[in-house]
């Protein structure tokens, strides 16, 4: 007996289905030779359906699960493509989905009539009724209003085999929906309507065990509780096997015959809907904008070559002859190898955007391997001169592949959108969509939802939620016996029932697609057929989306173009922008000379913060071990501190080598010239390939495949045979062969990729470049965009440390932007209203419109402040100018600025038009005197508790005192300390980071900022064990270690314990010292 | 109101045929539904590992006429699994 489920929802039906596709698949290839996949209101797994169907050998049907409006109401149908019409029946579901998006209600529906408009005469897609639809809600208890209904149906959808009634009998209470008694009468209803009838089993989990996922699914779909929500009838809803399906459509019939009609009925369906990826859906056909959206009449092919040849006077403007035969050769067997490929529009494409992004004045860099292709330098995608970097094509692009490879720019991250805008107009609404992507449940979200089902309060779920760090959910109840700061729980979780439960739901939850959103980056460049191949729907940006995500490119043959937004580039375009404002000063960012010294002075001091891609704690540490010199360094660095690298214990062996502290080891003359650079380690991809290239003699495509194998275990024996043999007969000697075989079988997935790290690098040196030559206009660049890893606070004692100046929030010159002022003594940075806790985006505006003001009153009038804001503003000292209290001499202060607001505002209800407030305002007397004046402590916990920042001073100054008498070390002291000395550290905590170690072992760092710096400090086991409740939370920290040296520069605490400072000081203010007795290592007198 | 039935006789499908119950022995005399009814595991459960699921979330139910010596009665058999117990529920016709 065979059978094909065609209603099958998957985890891609938001809280609703339970499993992947692919898990369904593999599941149902075991039984079936097709499946159906239905999710609801889109096709978000439909490219992982079909994928996963042609590997297991078996034929994909696609369809939807959506709402459509009838006058008489709006119910769930499935619609189902039919297939081998040369994609007519995928191009109608995909628009009918588009258009159900586009409805005005907050969740996607349908209306009849369009439906009806857009699967037309030829209709190339059935719908089902079944149990959601109104039809399968009304035939038991209101069947004229189900009669009323399929006439409706009937009417708009004649077409024989447009429409089916779908039976499904879920072994329901008697006589509710999806009993065995609605489906007899749906069955029944069918053939009085003279309509197909087809049994499924409105699957939305694989196992039955899944319906308690299923249950915690529909609560936050619900937003409720279990308990007070309809909850699904059972646990039935099952991809049943097919015997079991036959035995169901005879329990329905109670008939032999009617059962065996019910069930050829339903493989006649499936049979009509079996899709053709290849000819139905243009599966794995690469797509790109036609010519002429590209505005081209000749070969693409000639064009390229010519736009790339033409390039080179640009790039290259005084080359010699030598050069000059180089870049031209190796250009050619670029192009020689794009054309093989049949790639010349894609590259045609995105010069093409990378010069319209250039037009429009944004800037723009390569990332990635693109960055090793001359082509790709040429047509200006990528900033990164190949030759001089020794970048390999070859890594990008390799005639051994033919998928698309991925060009991705970085641009300045404040004008993504106005690209993104740019593109759908050069390109047409027809070609082009976003890409979306599917976000899923990790620890916080599955517990927060898991807590939600469970009904547990609010609090209390925020309070374990905090303490998810870092672990897969599915190992939740693995995590609480093994992580201090999940103690607790665990033995709160050993007393309390719904604890308990609530880590076996999160496990359940964890990974499941949870909502759709717009990928970060990518848009969709396609030719004019690529809304006949996605469904679309509105994004928060208001331009159109694709509902496939970012794996679904290369099957479908989408050419995906990854447009990043990047902080950096905003803050770098701003510093530019204000020197030249401010200084009338021209910078031309992307033609600075490569080699400034001081610059590169600059970083080696290890104060990288705001600098692109090394500021953080981990780079800084490396910073300080390695002391870069010159651009490459830099690239090396960024590529060393990355997971695989390290993973592969390449960083203290280049760095002993760089630092003469063991000899490098090249194993072979002719590997010299390759891991020169490297001291011997092989970090690069692209040095390994040169190694095989060298050795064996193989072109390096062929290099870059072995590669890419060499993460395959299978696949290594014939790499290594290949290698040997090969090696052998090109004369090296047997020990040279086996040391370096060792080092490529090793290097597996561990190097990076050299084009990459450049590209990097280039950012890297620019910030840094800013940072040297402007740190005033970089710092106001930093602060208004906000591009790092640090709190903003910090950024303003780096300002500080560096002596940049900084101009309070005043609400005559403070604007949403950190503007450079000319003063007295030099350029200094005006800091912004933005940060103000609570104030509105129109405040903002109105403030900025209406500048200046005379005083108070005419401020109060003119830019209609909040009470709330107005006080606030006046707390942090903007309205100190306008009052006139900023100076020392003056009558007034900040107390009695808040007494006369309150005046002022308590006039506010009064004033009937705006002649009579002014007179009002006007008969205000001036400033009142005597209120007690803040003091400069009050002043700064108002600075942070209103903006977060410590303006005024360091926020640490506070507890000088104590930490003074406590021996406290400042963080710009460490670097002249022996190893292993006892200290104490104090600070704001900056960064909690636990990365991964090689050892499995989790390591906490934790980086203090005191002012003169930040200090790092490790936390191992025991340390972590000592601060359980503090390790994530407290903000104000007190630590003690021991230093450890790790370079030239490089210093870090190893730490033994940590306290709360706020804690501590009051302790302290009250003369209650026991604390210091907590641990004999804090050996301090008092 | 659960009460429990003893001596329950299955057929081939898994239908009880009869059953005891109050000291009278009841013999099922219509053909029994099958169906699946809820459990509020969020409020039994005391932990819901993979595996679990379907036991929690469902229960197996018969609806059915049986009769006795002395009285004839519509009625649902609940059976909890996996304890293999049944109880009796009177439904009102």
């Amino acid at each position: 007996m065979s059978f094909v489920h065609l209603n099958v929802a998957s985890a891609y039906s938001a809280h609703y289905g339970v499993n992947r596709p692919e898990h369904l698949v593999g599941a149902a290839a075991e039984e079936f030779d097709a499946l159906a996949i239905t999710d609801r209101d889109g096709l978000y797994g439909a490219i992982k359906h079909i994928g996963a169907c042609i590997a297991s050998n078996i034929s994909p049907i696609v369809g939807v699960s959506l709402s459509v409006k009838t006058d008489n109401a709006e119910s769930r149908v499935v619609i189902l493509a039919h297939g081998h019409n040369k994609g007519r029946g995928w191009s109608q579901l995909c628009r009918v989905i588009s258009k159900a998006h586009q409805s005005k209600s907050k969740q996607p529906v349908i209306e009849l009539e369009q439906l009806a408009q857009l699967l037309t005469e030829d209709s190339f897609c059935t719908v089902l009724l079944g149990g959601e639809s109104l039809v399968g809600k009304t035939v038991l208890a209101n069947p004229q209003l189900a009669a009323d209904e399929i006439a409706v149906w009937k009417k708009l959808l004649p077409k024989p085999g447009g429409l089916v009634i779908e039976v499904t009998n879920l072994l329901a209470e008697p006589g509710l929906i999806y009993s065995q008694q609605h489906a007899r009468a749906m069955l029944d209803f069918a053939d009085q309507n003279n309509l197909p009838a087809v049994l499924t089993n409105a699957v939305r989990y694989l196992r039955q065990d899944d319906a308690l996922t299923a249950d915690v699914l529909d609560s936050a779909r619900h937003l409720e509780p279990l308990g007070l929500f309809e909850l699904q009838p059972n646990a039935q809803a099952w991809l049943k096997p097919a015997e079991a399906m036959a035995a169901i459509a005879l329990e329905i019939t109670e008939d032999t015959q009617r059962a065996k009609t019910l069930l050829a009925t339903t493989l006649r369906l499936a049979d009509r809907c079996r899709l053709d990826p290849t000819a139905d859906c243009s599966w794995g056909v690469p797509k790109t904008p036609e010519q002429q959206a590209l505005g081209i009449d000749e070969n693409p092919f000639e064009v390229l070559w010519q736009k790339s040849h033409a390039a080179i006077s640009w790039r290259y403007p005084s080359v010699r002859a030598a050069e000059l035969a180089q870049i031209q050769h190796r250009l050619s067997k670029e192009l020689i190898a794009i054309n093989q490929l049949g790639f010349s529009t894609y590259f045609l494409t995105v010069a093409d955007v990378a010069q319209m992004i250039r037009d429009m004045k944004i800037r723009i860099a390569a990332r990635g391997s693109g960055a090793g292709s001359l082509v790709n330098y040429l047509l200006g995608i990528s900033g990164v001169d190949p030759i001089a970097e020794g970048l390999l094509f070859e890594r990008f692009l390799s005639t051994e592949r033919s998928t698309l490879p991925d060009i991705d720019i970085d641009v300045e991250a404040a004008r993504r959108h106005e690209i993104y805008r740019a593109i759908f107009r050069r390109y047409g609404g027809s070609r082009v969509t976003l890409l979306s992507m599917q976000s899923t449940y990790r620890g916080r979200g599955a517990v927060r939802d898991g807590g939600l089902a469970l009904g547990l309060e609010d609090e209390e779920i925020d309070e374990i939620a905090k303490n998810m760090w870092r672990f897969s959910a599915r190992n939740f109840r693995k995590a609480m016996g093994e992580k201090p700061e999940l103690a607790r729980f665990a033995s709160e979780s050993r007393e309390n029932r719904s604890l308990n439960l609530l880590v076996d739901i999160t496990e359940r939850l964890d990974r499941l697609p949870r909502h759709i959103s717009v990928h970060p980056c990518g848009v969709i460049l396609g030719n004019s057929s690529l809304l006949d191949l996605t469904p679309t729907e509105p994004s928060g940006i208001g331009l159109p989306m694709s509902q496939f995500d970012k794996d679904d490119m290369d099957p479908m043959g989408f050419l995906k173009l990854d447009v990043l937004g990047v902080r950096m580039q905003s803050a770098m375009a701003y510093a530019v922008r204000e020197a030249k404002r401010v200084n009338k000063e021209v910078i031309e960012l992307d033609s600075i000379a490569k080699d400034d010294q001081l610059v590169f002075k600059q970083i080696r001091t290890t104060n990288t913060l705001g600098i692109f891609q090394i500021e953080s704690p981990g780079q800084r540490e490396l910073t300080g071990k390695h002391q870069p010199t010159q651009f490459n360094d830099l690239t090396l660095q960024i590529s060393l501190f990355r997971p695989g690298p390290m993973k592969g214990n390449m960083i203290k062996p280049y760095l002993d080598g760089r630092h003469g502290l063991a000899q490098p080891d090249y194993i072979h003359p002719d590997l010299r010239p390759i891991l020169e650079e490297s001291y011997g380690v092989v970090v690069f991809h692209e040095q390994l390939m040169r190694i095989m290239q060298k050795m064996t003699g193989c072109t390096l495509a062929r290099a870059d495949e072995m590669r890419r194998m060499l993460g395959k275990d299978a696949k290594v024996p014939a790499i290594e045979k290949y290698f040997r043999n090969s090696a052998l007969a090109r004369g090296y000697s047997k020990s040279v062969i086996e040391r370096v075989w060792s080092i490529i079988e090793g290097f597996g997935s561990f190097g990076f990729c050299k084009a990459h790290g450049a590209a990097f690098a280039l950012p890297t040196y620019q910030s840094a470049w800013l940072k040297t030559h402007y740190p005033t206009e970089f710092i106001a660049g930093l602060l208004t965009h906000d591009p790092g890893m640090y709190p903003k606070r910090l950024l303003l004692a780096e300002a500080r440390r560096l002596g940049v100046k900084i101009l309070p929030i005043d609400v005559n010159f403070s604007t949403n932007e950190y503007l450079v002022e000319k003063t007295e003594h030099g350029n200094a940075v005006r800091l912004a209203l933005n940060d103000i806790a609570g104030i509105s985006t129109p405040e903002i505006e109105r403030i900025i419109c209406e500048q200046p003001f005379v005083d108070i009153p005419d401020f109060y009038q003119r830019a209609r402040p909040s009470r709330r804001t107005l006080e606030r503003l006046a707390l942090i000292g903007a309205l100190d100018g306008l009052a006139g209290i900023a100076g020392a001499d003056s009558q007034s202060n900040r107390a009695d600025l808040l007494v006369y607001i309150r005046q002022l505002c308590a006039k506010r209800p009064k004033a009937i038009d705006e002649s009579q407030l002014s007179f009002e305002l006007g008969s205000l007397q001036n400033l009142p005197t005597g209120n007690p004046a803040p003091s400069n402590q009050e002043k700064l916990d108002d600075e942070i508790a209103i903006t977060g920042m410590d303006i005024s001073e360091h926020e640490i100054q506070k507890f000088q005192q104590m930490l003074d008498e406590l021996g406290v070390v400042r963080a710009n002291e460490l670097v002249g300390l022996r190893s292993n000395t006892e200290v104490l550290i104090a600070g704001v905590r900056v960064a909690t980071q636990t990365p991964p170690m090689r050892s499995g072992k989790r390591v906490v760092f934790i980086s203090l900022d005191d002012g003169t710096g930040c200090a790092d400090a490790t936390f191992f086991d025991e340390a972590q064990r000592r601060c359980a409740s503090l390790l994530f939370q407290n903000r104000l920290l007190l630590i003690s270690g021991k230093t450890r040296r790790t370079g030239v520069r490089g210093v870090s605490i190893l730490a033994e314990n940590a306290w709360d400072l706020r804690q501590l000081w009051r302790d302290w203010e009250s003369g209650s010292y026991s604390w210091l007795k907590i641990d004999s290592n804090l050996m301090i007198s008092t | 109101m659960q009460q429990v039935v003893t001596g329950v006789v299955l057929d081939l499908d898994g239908a009880p045929v009869s059953f005891t119950f109050e000291n009278r022995h009841y013999l099922v005399s219509s053909k029994p539904v099958r169906w699946y009814s809820r459990r509020v595991w969020w409020q039994e459960a005391p932990a819901a590992p993979r595996g679990s699921g379907s036991a929690l979330v469902e229960v197996e139910m018969w609806r059915l006429w049986a009769a006795s010596e002395f009285d004839r009665v519509f009625l649902e058999l609940k059976h909890l699994q996996p304890e293999d117990v049944w109880e009796i529920y009177r439904i009102d016709s």
